[in-house]
């Protein structure tokens, strides 16, 4: 293969990990798909019913068992909760974009680690002393970081890494489609959490759909302006990401201008007046969260197990 | 017993010498309701921020002199037992608005109270019921219509039993139904505790207030009883203050009286009904927009047409929700990916349905309802010149040159578009959508929020504008600006359009579709000859 061959090939490999969980994230999932899976919708299913701080628990074991067990483990966990979004309120949309999120967690991290980590790790990772080699980089690559060679030891590694991720951003976005901020804050509190603390996470909650919606109508003025009106169309996706960040400044200005008057609402509502707050609704336990933290415990004792036979964390990965 | 009693109270902001705020004397009574108005930046916020107690204790600054509400000294009673003296509601409920829920919102000032459950329960219900809100109880927030969400906001400061309640400008962001209803509640309230309202709309809250105070310059300039409203009206147009119209016409000619017929007659007799606005005549289409959106599962949104002349301003009206936003963005290719449209776009006799957004922004501007999340660029000079230079028009400079002389901005080109005013922001968001050389100029709700004399300024720089050979499309919810400034009027329901004509056809049958006709318009004709509802 002649040499400026080898370089644009590389080039395209090179921009394939860092562009197409772009492509997803703007062109499958869009602005207005990631505002809808970062708000509260009310709805009558299991998760809906569960205690926030069931959730929150739920979310903390995922990551607990994700992190030190085998990766096949945080696959299985993977699947399961992203099957779990179809019984969300609008389950088979949620469930697509969970899809296209996941895609972009497993491509994104495996291309970050695959051409990165050195071979002696593959090595002993894979028990094997000869790696695969897929695509020689150009030796310049190697300025960047890269190993000389991208190998499919180096692929699986990452694929493996990306288990990790998967099956906890999936988790942490069922407690934000499935709680209310208020209901996080009386289960917060409950737990000892400050107030004031824990309005900062409320109004989090509730501004960062907002903020997606603003970027995008933002965006759209952008492109009505002439952004990327010289360019091919298959580009514009990456004007779409240059546009959010155009847009952010703005954005920013925008909801701090609103926040005066979230704080004025806050305050004359007589928020803080005390170190603690009763509620309308407290935060009960009931059968859901007792199967859940059941369901918890036994997802502790067999990942104590499966540790135990050898299934656990680090090298070598794949057993 | 006085429920406000203001003493030498003067307040300043950081780093400014002038007091925002100089009020040597002011007391309401209790049971009172007082109407506060003014121009935009006058200093009524300041004032309700110092009665509120969010002077000094939210925000800092120099303060002197003494607020006492219902015998609490504001300066040292803390913000949490103020708020059970004295509640208020901000204009924009979007931001006043915390929570997901209807009924958590309303429980929200109770539970920081730390009252017991059942309390808490009964102070929602009751604020839900005063509210005619009951319905919207399992709803989520952001569901909610812009006067939906008003309401709510209204229950959730009632469900902390304020004695004094202020409305501070509860209806400039809503349609005329939500801003009815509004003033409905505000009319129930009025026998049960002291108000203090402010508020642009002196026509629409005229009939209910007690007295009428004018704030300029962080000044008291007027302080009168509202039925002395008729004696004052030059000093209040004076004062950029709107003001029933009829009240203008009775005293220009002498006429004793505030009723709009007996006006109406006289003025008649005396052959002196004034001239309607003068509208642009029939010119050529420039360009049709037929757009039919349905949710992914089939459900008919919007289903409507117009026809834009040119050199024409055409206002779009109709309840919140009754499809005008859908209607645009739909012309502009904005929608949700997930709504399906169908649409038939002809500007000049060419089909721009299936162009792109980047493309039909080369002939259609739009300037959203929140214009400051188009300013992107440091410099004022930049922001015009920022779709010349994506469109790689050469030689832009004269026109960048056009465009700051036309909206008034040379002397702003090296500000921070973000640091100006509230209507310089909206100059340059419109200079900077127009300058690739559109054709058509789309803004949406661009008067919501603005106090009369600047909504003046609007309709003045959109007649210019016109003039100029643009062709404009409004969506407002305000017919007294409809009505002096826009040429046509089609009028939207439930995703249909309903009425399309003139505003003195349009306005005949308005009413079926809560839109209210102006005083301007009702001056010059017999309400009886309307259509109602």
């Amino acid at each position: 293969m002649n040499w400026l061959t080898v370089n644009i090939i590389s080039w395209l490999l090179f921009f394939f990990g860092a562009a197409f969980p772009v492509l997803i994230l703007l062109k499958a999932i869009g602005l207005t798909g990631l505002m809808k899976v970062t708000r509260y919708e009310s709805y009558h299913s299991f998760y809906y019913k569960m205690n926030p701080a069931v959730k929150i628990m739920l979310g903390i074991i995922v990551m607990v068992v994700a992190s030190v067990t085998i990766w096949w483990i945080g696959a299985i966990m993977t699947a399961i909760i992203l099957a779990s979004y179809l019984t969300l309120k609008d389950g088979k949309r949620k469930f697509i974009t969970g899809l296209f999120l996941t895609m972009m967690t497993i491509i994104g991290t495996t291309w970050a680690f695959a051409p990165y980590t050195p071979y002696v790790i593959l090595e002993e990772a894979f028990h094997t002393g000869s790696l695969t080699t897929l695509w020689t980089w150009p030796s310049y690559f190697t300025v960047m970081g890269y190993q000389p060679a991208l190998t499919s030891q180096g692929i699986v590694y990452g694929f493996q890494i990306s288990m990790r991720f998967a099956a906890v951003s999936l988790m942490s976005l069922v407690l934000v489609m499935t709680s209310t901020p208020s209901q996080v804050l009386r289960s917060l509190n409950k737990v000892g959490i400050p107030t004031s603390l824990t309005f900062s996470l409320v109004v989090a909650m509730r501004t960062i759909p907002r903020i997606f919606e603003y970027i995008d109508t933002s965006v759209k003025i952008q492109f009505m302006k002439g952004l990327g009106s010289n360019s091919p169309a298959f580009l514009r996706p990456f004007y779409m990401l240059s546009g959010a960040f155009s847009g952010i400044v703005p954005v920013i200005v925008f909801l701090v201008r609103g926040a005066k008057d979230t704080a004025i609402s806050a305050d004359t509502r007589a928020f803080r007046a005390y170190s603690k707050r009763t509620y309308m609704y407290p935060m009960a336990i009931g059968k859901i969260d007792k199967m859940a933290v059941s369901f918890m415990v036994l997802m502790i004792l067999l990942t104590g197990i499966v540790v135990m036979l050898g299934f656990g964390r680090g090298i070598a990965y794949n057993g | 017993m006085k429920a406000l009693e203001i003493h030498d109270l003067k307040f300043y902001y950081m780093g400014r010498e002038e007091p925002a705020i100089n009020i040597e004397h002011l007391s309401i009574e209790d049971g009172e309701t007082v109407l506060i108005t003014g121009r935009s930046g006058g200093g009524k916020s300041t004032l309700v921020n110092c009665i509120t107690g969010i002077i000094p204790h939210v925000i800092h600054g120099e303060f002197e002199g003494q607020v006492e509400v219902y015998g609490h000294d504001t300066m040292k009673t803390q913000l949490s037992k103020l708020s059970t003296e004295v509640g208020i509601v901000l204009q924009n409920p979007e931001n006043q608005v915390l929570n997901y829920t209807v009924e958590e919102e309303v429980a929200f000032g109770p539970e920081n109270l730390c009252l017991e459950q059942d309390d808490i329960f009964s102070r929602v219900k009751e604020s839900i019921e005063t509210t005619g809100t009951s319905q919207l109880v399992d709803r989520e927030t952001y569901t909610l219509s812009g006067g939906e969400l008003q309401r709510v906001a209204i229950a959730a400061v009632l469900s902390m039993r304020p004695k004094l309640l202020i409305l501070d400008e509860p209806t400039s962001n809503i349609d005329p139904e939500g801003t009815a209803r509004v003033f409905d509640i505000i009319k129930r309230l009025k026998e049960e505790k002291t108000l203090i309202v402010v508020e642009h709309k002196v026509e629409r809250v005229l009939p209910f207030v007690d007295r009428i105070i004018v704030i300029d310059q962080g000044k008291i300039l007027l302080d009168i009883k509202s039925s002395q409203l008729p004696h004052y009206v030059e000093k209040m147009v004076e004062m950029g203050i709107e003001v029933p119209i009829h009240y203008i016409y009775a005293k220009k000619n002498g006429i004793d009286s505030e009723d709009m017929d007996t006006i109406r007659e006289k003025l008649r007799e005396k052959n002196m009904i004034p001239e309607p606005p003068r509208r642009a005549g029939d010119s050529r289409s420039i360009m049709h927009a037929s757009v039919k959106v349905s949710t992914s599962e089939g459900k008919e949104l919007v289903k409507g047409e117009i026809d834009l002349e040119e050199k024409h301003i055409l206002a779009i009206m109709g309840r919140n929700g009754a499809g005008k936003s859908t209607f645009l963005k739909g012309v502009m290719g904005f929608l949700d990916m997930d709504l399906r449209c169908e649409m038939e776009i002809e500007l000049e006799g060419r089909d721009i349905s299936r162009e792109h957004m980047i493309k039909r922004g080369k002939e259609i501007a739009f300037v959203p309802q929140n214009f400051d999340l188009t300013l992107i660029s440091k410099t004022v000079e930049r922001e015009v010149e920022y779709s010349l230079k994506k469109r790689k028009i050469r030689e832009h400079g004269e026109r960048v040159e056009k465009l700051l002389d036309m909206f008034t901005l040379s002397d702003l080109r090296y500000r921070d578009p973000l640091s100006l005013s509230l209507g310089q922001r909206r100059r340059v968001s419109m200079a900077s959508a127009m300058a690739s050389g559109v054709k058509i100029i789309m803004l949406d709700e661009p008067t919501s929020g603005q106090d009369y004399y600047h909504k003046q300024i609007l309709g003045k720089e959109l007649t210019r504008i016109k003039e100029a050979g643009y062709s404009i499309i409004i969506v407002t919810h305000d017919s007294r600006f409809v009505y002096r400034f826009a040429d046509r009027v089609v009028v939207f329901n439930n995703g249909r359009k309903v009425l399309d004509g003139t505003p003195e056809s349009v306005f005949r049958e308005s009413r079926k579709y809560s839109i209210i006709p102006p005083s301007d318009f009702v001056l010059r004709n017999d309400e009886h000859e309307l259509v109602n509802s």
